[in-house]
This record gives C-alpha cells, structure tokens and sequence, in this order.
C-alpha cells in the first residue's frame, strides 16, 4: 500500500532529523574522546584534575541533543496511527505535556518522563493493533511481522530512554530495563529476518528471483 | 595456601604454552602473508580458498591451546583471604582480553571468510586482506603465546607475592585488589558474554565493510544487499553486547562518569553510526541516496577500528582489559 505524500515527508523528515541527531552524538563523542587524549597527553594529572570538569560540559552538550532525540523518539510512534491534523494535534499535546510536566516538577528529566510515558503508551497500541493485523498503523516496510519488530523496537528504545530518564535509582530499574532489551532484541530480529521466520501460507510462484 | 606451588604449576603452563606456541606463532605469520599475496597477486587468487583455508585451521587450533591454558589457569589461579586462609574461588579469565583480543577477532572473521555465500568469489580478497592483517598483528602485537595475559599476570604474581611474603599489610591490598577483579571483572557472566557478542559483530562488519567496497567500486546494487545482510547480523550482536554492559556498569562502576570514558564514548558513536546507516537504507531508492548510505557504512567501520584502538589509545574504564 503506497504510503500518502504527507506521511512519506513526515517520515523522511523525522528519519533525517533521527541521524542528523545520531551523527551529531556521534560527533561530539568522537571530539570528546580526541580531547581526552590530547590532555592526557599535554598534563598527565589531567584525569585527578580536570575529569569531573570535562564530564560536566560533555553532558551539558549532550543534554539538549539528547532531549531532541527523544522528543524526535517520541513523535516517530503518533506517526504510525493518525492522521495528518490529528498527528500534528497529538504531537504537539505530547510535547506540551511534557513542558507542563517540566515546569510544574521543576525538573527536566520528570518532563521527558512523561513524555516518554505518553510515547511508550501510544506505542504499545499500536504494537497491538498491528499484531491484531488492523491496517490502521501505517509503516514503510510491509509485512505484518516485520512491522511487528519495527513497532516492538521502538517500543524498547522508549523503555530504555525511560529507564536512563527516570529509573536510574529504581527498585523497577532492572525488570524495565530487561524488558526493554527484550524488545529491542526480539523486534530487531523480527525487523531484520521476518521473511526466514514467517510461516508461508502458500509457495510463492518464483523464488529464483530473489537472491 | 601453597603460593609455591601455585606459582610453580601456572609457570609450567606457561612454559608449555609458548613451547608450542612460539612455533605456531611463525608458522601463523607466514600462513598470513601467504594470504595476503594470495589476495593481492591476481595470479595467485586460485590458491586464495586454501590459503583461506590453512589459515582458519591454524587459527583455531591456537584457539584451542588457548583454551587449555585457560582451563589450567582456572585450575591453578586459586585466591585465598590471608587474614582466614578461606578460599573465595579461582579466576576464569576469559578468552578476548588483553593480548587475545585481536586474535579472537581474527577467528571470527575466517569463519565467517569461510562461511560467506552470496557474492563469495568477489569479497574473498578483501575478507582475506582483513585476515591476514588481524592474524599478523595478533601474532606480532599480541603475542598470546608468547608474552600471554600481562595485565593478569601482573595482578596475580603481586597477590602470590604478597601472600608469600607473610605479611599481612602487604597481603590485605593485593588481595582485595585481586578478589574485586575476580568478582567484577575476570569472573562476571558479563565478561563472558558482552565482549563475544561484540567480536561477532566486528567480524559481519568486517565483511559487510568489504562488500560496501566492492559496491562503489562497481556501482553494481547487489553488493549493497550484501553488504546490508551482513551488517544487519553484526548490528544484532552489538546491540545485544552494549545493551547488557549497562547494568553491568551502573553495578561496577558505581559513582563513576562512565559513560563519557575513551571506549565507551567511541562504541555509542559505532553504534549511532550503523543505526543512522540502517535508517538512512530505508530511503536507498531515493536519488543519490546510496551515496550517502555506503559514505555511512564506510565511515561506521572506520570508527570500529577506532573504536578497538581507543583502547591503547585513551586510557579509561575499558583499558583494564
């Protein structure tokens, strides 16, 4: 099924905005780890010295790329369900409760908590509507247990942003965390090889074709 | 505790193992450069499964010398409070650390050489390139026969030492030094899984690497389905194997920012660069859009090699190992 033109945007977009977001990450762990070396290298009491300073602004340069990549995290799951004004609505509610949430608590990890929540509750509806086989979440790949995966996945990435955010000191921290590795596990194996696992209901007319 | 005769039977392993291993040692370096020349001289590439072949077989019966040494170590490598003279266990060091790291690498890559199908003929060179290059610098930087495990060693002896002294202001330290090694480190069911986990991946990137090369040489699309079949088999595995460091970690590493350390700083990067590579596939049929993709595939494996090297290079949580 051909996916409508605004959706496909709306997937590009978030797709690109995802590995800007990545590379970005990526980039500044790669700065962080040469200036390691090279102050390691000009003062050797560097680390007793001067670690506790470095690990302060690698987080504050972290902090808001990682806020956008979950915020990026959380608006990839609405995408799946709604429609175009409807998407647009529910992206911008989740996003509001969340800075309500931020600014009530006064701290920005409750914030994003409960964004994630949000994210994680929406997701596993459409987790569960895709496993019934309704055609109602939309993807980019196509079979029902690949999207299954795809949904599981990302459904384990929210647990595990959820468990960094908020559980770090949680009695909870370690069966959420599990449960998250369990998803991202299980739905990479089912995004990646659902075509090996999928019970054929008939024998498809030319296989030669696919190698 | 006996420290003599411990110390007398880990010398006699030792002492076996480079007796058989200093010879193993040549012959893998010549098995390696035999490979090599057969990768490169387009003469010689009839001879390359053979090569390939000899050298995988060489390769794991050192794996299996190794084992052994291992194995006696965990029979011999015994730990003891001084203060009670109670045994707390014996070290299993595991068999991808210190000077096994890139030899581990190494097995990994010809089997998987060995196991490859689709596009076989084509990515053989390359796959063997890889293998002679681990292999050589196994053997000549590594040594795993011939200068094995110095990290634990230098652990152990200062313990043995220690205990042997009869002094117990110089036994207390070097024990709990060893103990917390044994329990947190050497001994932990993570040691035993996340580090082979990663060294699967490393090889399937290895080869996905190679086919990549082989897609922008040619600009033919099925070596990108190839390269992407491999890369999907190491992304599993390495996933798998940061996933389970994290509370592992958190445990460990208690109090520490560990999360901005050397390796770790590079491994999130590999990981963020093969995730952008697998999301940026999904658009491959746009315009020019597998330009990019194989510019990721390059670049992610590019910061593997950087990622294993941050290891010597920047010192932090993970050059323990």
């Amino acid at each position: 099924m051909e996916l409508p033109a605004i959706k496909r945007n709306w997937d590009f977009g978030l797709t690109v905005a995802t590995v800007v977001l990545l590379g970005s990450l990526g980039l500044q762990s790669f700065v962080g780890t040469l200036y390691v070396w090279w102050a390691q290298r000009a003062n050797p009491a560097w680390e007793q010295l001067h670690y506790a300073e470095f690990v302060s602004r690698m987080n504050a340069f972290a902090a808001p790329q990682v806020v956008l990549l979950v915020i990026v995290m959380g608006l990839c799951v609405p995408k799946r369900l709604f429609s175009r004004r409807a998407l647009a609505a529910t992206s911008v509610a989740m996003i509001a409760v969340g800075a309500a949430v931020w600014l009530v608590s006064g701290s920005l990890s409750t914030g994003l908590a409960a964004y994630l929540a949000l994210s994680a509750l929406i997701q596993v509806a459409v987790v569960a509507l895709t496993v019934a086989g309704t055609q109602a979440p939309s993807y980019l790949t196509e079979g029902r247990l690949t999207k299954t995966g795809s949904g599981l996945l990302h459904l384990g990435f929210i647990v595990f942003a959820f468990v960094v955010v908020a559980l770090q000191d949680s009695v909870f921290m370690l069966p959420a965390f599990w449960t998250a590795t369990a998803f991202m596990l299980g739905g990479t194996v089912l995004s990646f090889y659902a075509e090996k696992l999928a019970v054929r209901r008939y024998r498809p007319a030319d296989t030669s074709a696919e190698d | 505790m006996d420290t003599t005769a411990v110390f007398e039977a880990i010398r006699a392993s030792i002492l076996m193992l480079e007796r058989l291993g200093r010879p193993l040692e040549w012959v893998l370096l010549a098995a390696a450069a035999l490979l090599f020349l057969t990768a490169v001289v387009p003469g010689a590439r009839r001879w390359l499964g053979h090569a390939l072949g000899v050298t995988a077989v060489l390769l794991v019966a050192g794996e299996g010398l190794l084992v052994w040494f291992h194995w006696q170590l965990y029979q011999n490598a015994v730990v003891v409070v001084p203060q009670t003279g109670q045994i707390t266990g014996t070290v299993a060091v595991p068999l991808w650390i210190e000077s096994e790291k890139l030899y581990v690498w190494a097995v990994v890559v010809a089997a998987m050489a060995l196991l490859a199908r689709r596009h076989r003929e084509e990515l053989l060179p390359g796959a063997a390139i890889i293998l002679a290059v681990l292999t050589a610098g196994a053997v000549v930087w590594g040594k795993p026969f011939t200068y094995p495990l110095p990290s634990f060693f230098g652990q152990y002896g200062a313990y043995l030492s220690g205990m042997a002294s009869g002094d117990i202001a110089q036994a207390v330290p070097a024990y709990q030094g060893m103990e917390g090694a044994r329990q947190f480190y050497y001994n932990t069911w993570y040691m035993w899984v996340h580090p082979p986990l990663l060294f699967i991946s490393y090889g399937a990137f290895a080869m996905s690497f190679v086919a990549t090369l082989r897609m922008v040489a040619s600009r033919f699309s099925g070596y990108e389905t190839t390269a992407y079949r491999w890369a999907r088999l190491g992304y599993l595995p390495l996933t798998a194997g940061m996933l389970l460091g994290f509370p592992w970690a958190i445990l460990a590493w208690q109090g520490e920012s560990w999360w901005w350390s050397g390796k770790v700083n590079m491994s999130i990067m590999m990981w963020l660069l093969y995730t952008a590579y697998l999301h940026a596939r999904l658009y491959l049929r746009r315009r020019g859009m597998w330009r990019l993709v194989a510019a990721l595939a390059i670049l992610s494996f590019l910061v593997l090699v950087l990622t294993y090297l941050t290891t010597y290079i920047v010192p932090g949580a993970h050059s323990y190992a």
